[in-house]
């Protein structure tokens, strides 16, 4: 028995690997598909042909989710198609390298237009509906970064920060309602010692030691971590913040950090 | 404890608990840059309470979400007073508005005043904050930083976001010996009725009626008041307090932990 039969999932950034991953997990569990994509689907072209050969229906939307008229628009879009949304999975994350020092206005704007008013917004207008049609599930992907701070992209940290209250809030306010809000702090996966590389913090030097496993996290794990926040099971959890970093964030000045096998070095 | 001599800034210094720290800090011979937008009538009476308290001070209107504005008044206070030691990031907008009643422009205006406001004034403070060897950031966040309020989302993504921006200013700024921390207040009386802090009421003097009044929400007998914060900021501003930083101290009357 598929757990998603037929429920309707929106995921913010369908084009980013964390997008791709978690839509793959829901439409093998039977979902329907809006995917929210940057390139208006041409990059996830060949994933939306496969789900579709599988028996899933899909539709491809295309906003950038910064106005509350954009963020109307598409849930109408949804509606349209599928008469309803029952899971908001918010997964935008933009990184942006810049210190506090030189950050300009413009900047920091588009940062926490990206990275937060897409959550607040989508979490308003898709959780009213949720809400209206009695009870849903919104997941936000975000970081270990709305606790650590980076030293090289304050603004991804704050905005994430900002993310994490609204998590809270909206856990709150949707929870009346019968929609839980959740979100996970995603911890080191493949490149995050190029995305965070700073001249201020070590963090992500040789960052596979820093994980007690050396096994860097993967968006399959972020996938089935979203798959199990969505589903009946997880009923109980409201307003959580899961920390899923194999360990990553536990070190105090790296005392017993293990040596990379070379088999953990690929 | 010496602040003598030391220079200020503090944002949104016509009320409340800006007004409750500058006047802490008065008291120990800083002088204050008042920082307001609307509350004219209130920044003047704290540069009158700056003044009777053997200090001075000057009057600086300025948006905090406005860059240039926030420049001009950088500038003016180190051209008055020689420099700029300290920088209490405090102003606030709030809303009181629930998830589904808040607009856009709401949003924006709260975000760009509690947080891009605390970024801009951090960011044009650090030239003069350089200079001051040992410089002071001090946030005035909430115990709603990490506890929702129910009441105003924005308000508290906002002090989310002053969480991790007190935190990379501080091992982004450390380079240059400023620290950079985080207060939390919990509920704080302001306005007429703080001038005058009530004492605390020893545990086995708490009645009924006090009880009955919110003694179970403050076990230590009462709300918060402005000068609580002011007393705290004079300790994170002092000399004294230079291993800490990126810190956040939550100063409630243990009212979270009820």
């Amino acid at each position: 028995m598929l757990k998603l039969k037929d429920r309707v999932a929106f995921i913010s950034d369908a084009d980013h690997p964390s997008g791709r991953a978690i839509a793959k997990k829901l439409a093998d569990e039977g979902a329907r598909l809006v995917l929210n994509s940057r390139s208006n689907g041409a990059s996830i072209a060949g994933d939306v042909a496969s789900y579709e050969k599988a028996g899933a229906e899909v539709l491809v939307t295309s906003s950038a989710l910064v106005t509350t008229e954009a963020v109307v628009s598409v849930l109408g879009e949804c509606v349209a198609k599928f008469s309803r949304v029952d899971m908001l999975i918010h997964n935008h994350n933009v990184v942006t390298k810049m210190d506090i020092e030189h950050c300009d206005e413009e900047t920091f704007k588009r940062a926490l237009d990206e990275n937060t008013k897409t959550a607040f917004l989508c979490t308003q207008i898709f959780g009213k509906q949720m809400g209206d049609i009695g009870g849903g599930q919104v997941v936000y992907v975000s970081s270990i970064h709305d606790e650590k701070p980076t030293g090289s992209a304050f603004l991804y940290s704050i905005a994430k920060g900002a993310v994490k209250m609204l998590c809270r809030e909206a856990a709150l306010d949707l929870g009346r309602r019968d929609v839980r809000v959740n979100l996970i702090e995603l911890g080191p996966v493949e490149g995050d010692n190029e995305r965070f590389a700073s001249e201020i913090s070590d963090l992500y030097l040789d960052y596979q030691t820093r994980i007690p496993s050396t096994h860097l996290g993967t968006y399959e794990d972020v996938a089935n971590l979203v798959w199990f926040l969505v589903i009946d099971e997880s009923r109980f959890l409201n307003g959580a913040d899961i920390r899923m970093d194999g360990g990553f964030t536990l070190h105090y000045m790296d005392h017993k950090m293990r040596k990379l096998t070379d088999a953990a070095r690929g | 404890m010496s602040l003598e001599g030391k220079v200020a800034l503090i944002t949104g210094a016509g009320t409340g608990i800006g007004k409750g720290i500058s006047k802490v800090l008065a008291e120990r011979g800083v002088r204050i840059g008042i920082n307001y937008n609307s509350s004219e009538d209130g920044a003047r009476d704290t540069l009158e309470q700056v003044r009777a308290l053997g200090s001075d001070g000057i009057l600086l209107k300025a948006n905090v979400a406005d860059k240039a504005q926030v420049e001009t008044m950088m500038k003016t206070l180190a051209e008055q007073f020689g420099g700029i030691d300290i920088l209490v990031n405090n102003s606030a907008a709030q809303k009181n508005l629930g998830l589904m009643d808040y607009d856009e422009a709401g949003y924006d205006l709260v975000m760009s005043v509690n947080l891009m406001g605390y970024f801009l004034c951090s960011q044009a403070s650090l030239p003069y904050l350089k200079e001051a060897k040992g410089g002071r950031i001090i946030n005035v966040s909430s115990v709603h930083g990490k506890r929702p309020t129910d009441f105003d989302v924005v308000y508290a993504m906002t002090k989310g976001g002053i969480k991790m921006l007190t935190r990379e200013c501080a091992i982004e700024f450390a380079k240059y010996g400023i620290t950079v921390n985080t207060i939390e207040p919990g509920a704080v009386q302001i306005g007429t009725k703080s001038g005058k802090p009530r004492p605390i009421v020893p545990a086995d003097k708490v009645v009924d009626e006090h009880r009955r009044r919110g003694g179970r929400k403050f076990p230590l007998g009462r709300s918060g008041i402005p000068s609580d914060i002011g007393y705290l900021v004079a300790y994170l501003a002092s000399e004294e307090s230079e291993f800490i930083s990126g810190a956040a101290i939550r100063a409630d009357g243990v009212s979270m932990l009820m």
